[in-house]
């Protein structure tokens, strides 16, 4: 590993302002992702600003219909935290089946979204769920966070504070593991809300993103059934080792009717 | 009571203690002061010629004391790698071809991986940043990485002197024999398979610090290897120095399973480093090095006949293999896709002709070498898989149809049409009771509950057979201390199985003393003079054996001790339960009196002196044991998804006398973890076109992990101890994954049966299976 300056922030204002003076600084939130990629080689800060201290991104809030994660939540704050069980499930489902208690215990969700790894689960739940991330600046739809392959609607040295969650009336998410990883081969947040029906996919694509052909199938009718015959094309899907995209394609649907029937089960 | 049955009881493992509070001292623990490190140099092409070497940038940067390149290693004219492999022998008589590896590659490279030149530095860091800058130049070539491509004419080759890639071709059995029977037999049935790639993936990736006193010539080499005197030996004629100026020892290893038996550059090349920069140097590999350089394993195409006649009866086997041994020959060689399997092809089943044949082929990958069970594993797949496919294809019950041809009880001892003498056992009371333990009534019910919930529901019996193997002959020592410590050394090597706990019971419970007592030493050529170090399932039969003949000869000694102290005759003096007594006088004198005097010339037999009860034995076998059992299995299958689960698993396994069963069933329990990896996840990929290694992290190569694993229900048949060794021991480290795949496998296409799925290759993913259901193309 190359040497860099460690800073700590004591505010958003803080860590705003470290990161654009470095001449490449970066965020270091739970570093289970940038410290093995520094390890690695494959990428040099000349500083990392350490998030830790920073109250604002801290603690977990519910507010009449609105689930407020500061990005600094670990995956396991979020998957042990009582309201979230409660009332959203299927989020402390995926939060707690990310990964593995180690990685669990320093993660976070503003990591993992400003991260963007087409395989991570976050991103399904942010999309699935139509959350809103909040940063130092501006609020940004899920819609319109999600980018591409690593890459999110954030500008340079721009900063997750939270993460909002509208509560749904019903959400279900189903993870497919790869083999070896235990990222997402595929996985499908289902849910319905107000605001409508979401699926959103994970792990199939370069980059998380909503599957409309199943959404309009739910929108009709929000059970299993409802699929029945509703195919996902392969073609943008990825094609690897562990999966072909036509697998990946087949996988959605299955996975979607089980979010559903998972949906259905609980009440979120 | 009979002799073996004394040590016959679970007793925890004394090491464990150590182990699970951090206390383990593993290669990386151990540190020397001034040491520097290594950092290696690797091919980053699976096949090149190297055209030139820059190490001039390399050389300045900070704290770089030593760069040994390829062609330095060559100049010097140090021995190449070594070839043991006890098969080298060509159907046609002429010798198998062994091209010369070295442990720096100069002008070739032949897999990614393979290394070039070795850094020596102040820090890993530093080690690791000259070793990126030295600048190689390489001229690509063609590569084959396929077993199976690697012997066609247009083919990549490796080396001019080896045509076709052809490194042995194999022939053992019965041709006439086989040719005759497969020409006449009623039913013929004939199925190819694979036997996937595998890599072990110890939990310590291997390492070492090599050390030269200048003052004394002497090299020390502490490593983190299971193989330690031979290697030891091997090592120093490679470096052309007396072996007695090697000493080599092994501290706590956490996972061997083969991947560190054989002799690798790394150690060699720091040990002539040493001598050169003058002081202790320290390498430790890192995941992604494991992946690339450990020995890999399996990986073997089969085309499996068997003749059969219009009563289900076997007539005849033919196993005709395809064996990847690698760029070039490992310690090993060609052994285990040719003798490694050829050995207990047939398995437990009355063959009466049996032909195994076989190509072991050069591809550039790294090279291949025994993993858990070397051929044995594959050659039990073999036969479970047709046998299987023979009943299914027949239409008869593939319980009925080994148990028509298990070789019985009183048709033992039995000489296999492949040569392998069965001593013991009871094949037929072995399968009956797994299959008594595995609750076939109450298999109906549980096909429809899993039916009923959308999921399959399959089940397998698989008897197996295999041998232990590796050196034939074990060294143990005891010691005596004033302080009351007794120090047993042994020549075997646990890398984490408990010998620590097993070998010290044979000794505590022979001399009576407690556990507590003895210091285990192991894996250190200072210890003891011979060690057939971890290897075939012998540290039991063959270290264990030679434990119990050192504690014998020590009562022997002390009997002599305590009639010279009872003033009697040695005839009169028996020995139970650490107190040694005169039949005739009813004196008696306990063994640490005994101990205590042995310290004492004074207090001794004229012909002995102080230290007289320090006793070294050696033991040889005369042949290895074989040990077997039935494995049996239930799965379920998600016909929507692919996905497999391994719902019951139970197991009966016949290892003579088992001296710790706790130990005994963590054996098996890994064993059988390892061959679910092999059948349902684990497969090493090198890609075709380049032959870059693509499954080089654990992201990309899928281990067992906890959740895959059921819970296991396992006996020990133990009506049948082997006389082959005086514990009736039969070897237990490399059963588990002999009959876990074949059954698993088995199993999941017996769930499949009704979609009409006769075969997939291994590991079973879930898209192979959910393809090989829809019929759709992979
Ligand atoms: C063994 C292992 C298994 C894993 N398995 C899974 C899995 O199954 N599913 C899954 O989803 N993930 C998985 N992960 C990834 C894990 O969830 C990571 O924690 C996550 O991707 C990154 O979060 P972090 O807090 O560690 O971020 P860091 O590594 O600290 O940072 C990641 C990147 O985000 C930036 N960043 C961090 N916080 C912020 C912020 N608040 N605002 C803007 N930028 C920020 C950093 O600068 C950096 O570029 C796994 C990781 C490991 C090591």
């Amino acid at each position: 590993m190359d040497t860099f300056t460690f800073k700590r922030a004591a505010s958003v204002a803080e860590a705003v302002a470290a990161a654009t003076a470095g001449v490449d600084a970066k965020f270091l939130a739970g570093g289970q992702t940038l410290l093995p990629v520094m390890k690695q080689g494959l990428a040099a800060p000349s500083d990392l600003v350490s998030l830790a201290r920073v109250a604002a991104m801290q603690g977990i809030g519910v507010n009449g219909g609105m689930i407020s994660i500061g990005a600094m939540m670990r995956h396991a704050d979020v998957a042990a935290h009582g309201e979230i069980k409660a009332l959203l499930p299927a989020l402390s489902v995926l939060a707690g089946g990310i990964a593995d208690p180690h990685v669990r215990n320093r993660g976070t969700i503003g990591g993992s979204l400003a991260n963007n790894d087409p395989a991570a689960d976050y991103p399904a739940a942010v999309l699935g769920l139509g959350a809103t991330v909040v940063t130092d600046r501006r609020r940004i739809a899920a819609d319109d966070f999600f980018q591409g392959m690593f890459t999110t609607a954030l500008e340079a040295g721009e900063l997750i504070t939270r993460v909002e969650f509208p509560v749904p009336e019903r959400a279900g998410y189903i993870k497919f593991p790869h083999p070896a990883s235990r990222y997402a081969l595929v996985g499908v947040m289902a849910s319905k809300s107000a605001q409508g029906v979401r699926v959103a996919v994970t792990g199939a694509g370069a980059c998380v993103f909503r599957a409309t052909a199943l959404e309009q199938a739910l929108a009709k009718s929000f059970t299993p059934g409802a699929l029945d015959g509703v195919a996902v094309g392969a073609d943008d899907l990825t094609s690897d080792r562990a999966g072909s995209a036509s697998y990946r394609a087949h996988l959605i649907t299955v996975l979607a009717k089980r979010a559903v029937a998972r949906a259905l089960e609980v009440r979120s | 009571m009979t002799e073996h049955a004394r040590f016959g009881k679970s007793q925890v493992r004394v090491e464990d203690q150590r182990f699970l509070t951090g206390q383990g001292r593993y290669i990386d623990d151990v540190n020397r002061p001034k040491q520097k490190h290594a950092a290696f140099v690797r091919s980053p092409h699976a096949h090149a010629r190297v055209v030139t070497m820059d190490v001039s940038a390399a050389r300045a940067l900070p704290g770089v004391a030593l760069i040994v390149t390829g062609a330095e290693w060559a100049a010097r004219g140090f021995g190449p790698l070594p070839c043991r492999s006890p098969s080298k022998v060509n159907r046609d008589g002429t010798p198998f071809k062994e091209p010369t590896r070295h442990c720096l590659a100069s002008d070739t490279v032949r897999y990614v991986g393979e290394p070039v030149a070795m850094v020596v530095a102040g820090t890993a860091d530093e080690a690791r940043r000259a070793a990126d800058a030295v600048i190689v130049e390489y001229a690509e070539l063609a590569s084959v990485t396929d077993r199976a491509a690697a012997l066609g004419d247009d083919a990549a080759q490796l080396w001019p002197e080896v045509p076709n890639n052809l490194c042995l071709d194999f022939e053992q059995g019965n041709r006439a024999a086989v040719e005759a029977a497969m020409a006449t037999a009623k039913h013929v049935v004939r199925l190819d398979m694979g036997n996937n790639r595998l890599t072990a993936v110890p939990m310590e990736p291997r390492g070492a610090i090599a050390d030269f006193d200048a003052a004394t010539g002497q090299y020390t080499l502490v490593n983190c290897s299971q193989n330690i005197h031979a290697n030891r030996d091997l090592m120093a004629s490679m470096l052309k120095i007396d072996k007695a100026k090697l000493h080599h020892l092994a501290p706590d290893i956490g996972g061997g399973f083969g991947a560190k038996n054989s002799v690798y550059s790394e150690p060699v090349v720091m040990l002539y480093a040493a001598s050169k920069v003058g002081c202790p140097i320290k390498w430790i590999a890192d995941r992604t090095e494991a992946f690339l350089s450990d020995t890999h394993g399996r990986d073997q195409q089969s085309t499996v006949t068997l003749a059969l006649d219009e009563h289900g009866k076997f007539l005849a086997l033919h196993v005709d293999t395809v064996g990847n041994v690698g760029a070039a020959c490992g310690t090993m060689g060609p052994f285990t896709p040719t003798g490694g399997t050829a050995r207990t092809t047939g398995s437990v089943y009355a063959i009466p002709a049996i032909l195994y044949t076989s190509k072991a082929v050069f591809t550039n990958t790294v090279q291949t070498d025994p993993y858990r069970g070397a051929g044995r594993p594959e050659a039990v797949f073999h036969v479970e898989r047709i046998v299987e496919f023979a009943a299914r294809t027949l239409g008869i019950d593939p319980v009925a149809l080994r148990r028509q041809n298990l070789i019985k009880t009183e048709q033992l001892p039995y000489k296999t049409a492949v040569g392998l003498e069965i001593d013991c056992g009871d094949f037929p009371a072995v399968m009956e009771r797994v299959l008594a333990m595995s609750d076939r009534p109450g298999y109906a019910a549980r096909v429809a509950t899993s039916r009923a919930k959308g999921l399959r529901r399959g089940f397998a019996v698989t008897p197996y057979l295999e041998t232990s193997g590796g050196a034939p002959h074990e060294e143990a020592r005891l010691a005596f201390r004033a302080d009351g410590t007794v120090v047993l050394s042994v020549g075997t090597h646990s890398t984490g199985m408990g010998h620590e706990t097993a070998l010290a019971q044979i000794a505590a419970d022979t001399l009576g003393i407690d556990l507590t007592r003895i210091r285990f030493v192991q894996a250190d050529t200072d210890a003891t003079s011979i060690g057939g170090g971890h290897g075939g399932s012998r540290g039991i039969e063959v270290g264990g054996s030679a434990v119990l003949k050192v504690a014998r000869m020590v009562i022997e000694k002390a009997r002599g001790i305590a009639a010279h102290l009872l003033n009697s005759h040695v005839d009169d003096i028996t020995f139970k339960a650490g107190v040694l007594s005169d039949t005739k006088t009813g004196q008696s004198v306990a063994l640490d009196a005994v101990i205590a005097a042995a310290g004492d010339t004074s207090r001794l037999p004229q012909d002995m002196s102080a230290g007289a009860l320090d006793t070294t034995a050696k033991f040889e076998r005369e042949t290895y044991t074989v040990p077997n059992g039935a494995h049996a299995c239930e799965v379920e299958v998600d016909p929507e998804t692919g996905v497999i689960a391994v719902d019951k698993f139970w197991c009966v396994d016949d290892f003579g006398s088992v001296i710790n069963p706790m130990l005994a069933d963590g054996q098996v329990m890994g064993g059988i973890v390892q061959g679910l990896g092999q059948a349902l996840l684990e497969e090493v990929v090198y890609d075709p076109q380049t032959g870059q290694l693509l499954t080089a992290s654990l992201l990309e190569y899928a281990l067992p992990r906890a959740d895959h694993v059921p819970r296991m229900e396992i006996a020990f048949f133990e009506g049948a101890p082997t006389k082959r060794n005086p514990l009736g021991a039969k070897g237990s480290g490399e059963a588990g994954c002999c009959g876990a795949t074949p059954v698993i496998v088995n199993a999941v296409l017996d769930a499949l049966h009704e979609y009409g799925v006769r075969h997939i290759e291994m590991p079973l993913t879930s898209e192979k299976v959910w393809s090989a259901i829809t019929g759709a193309s992979a």
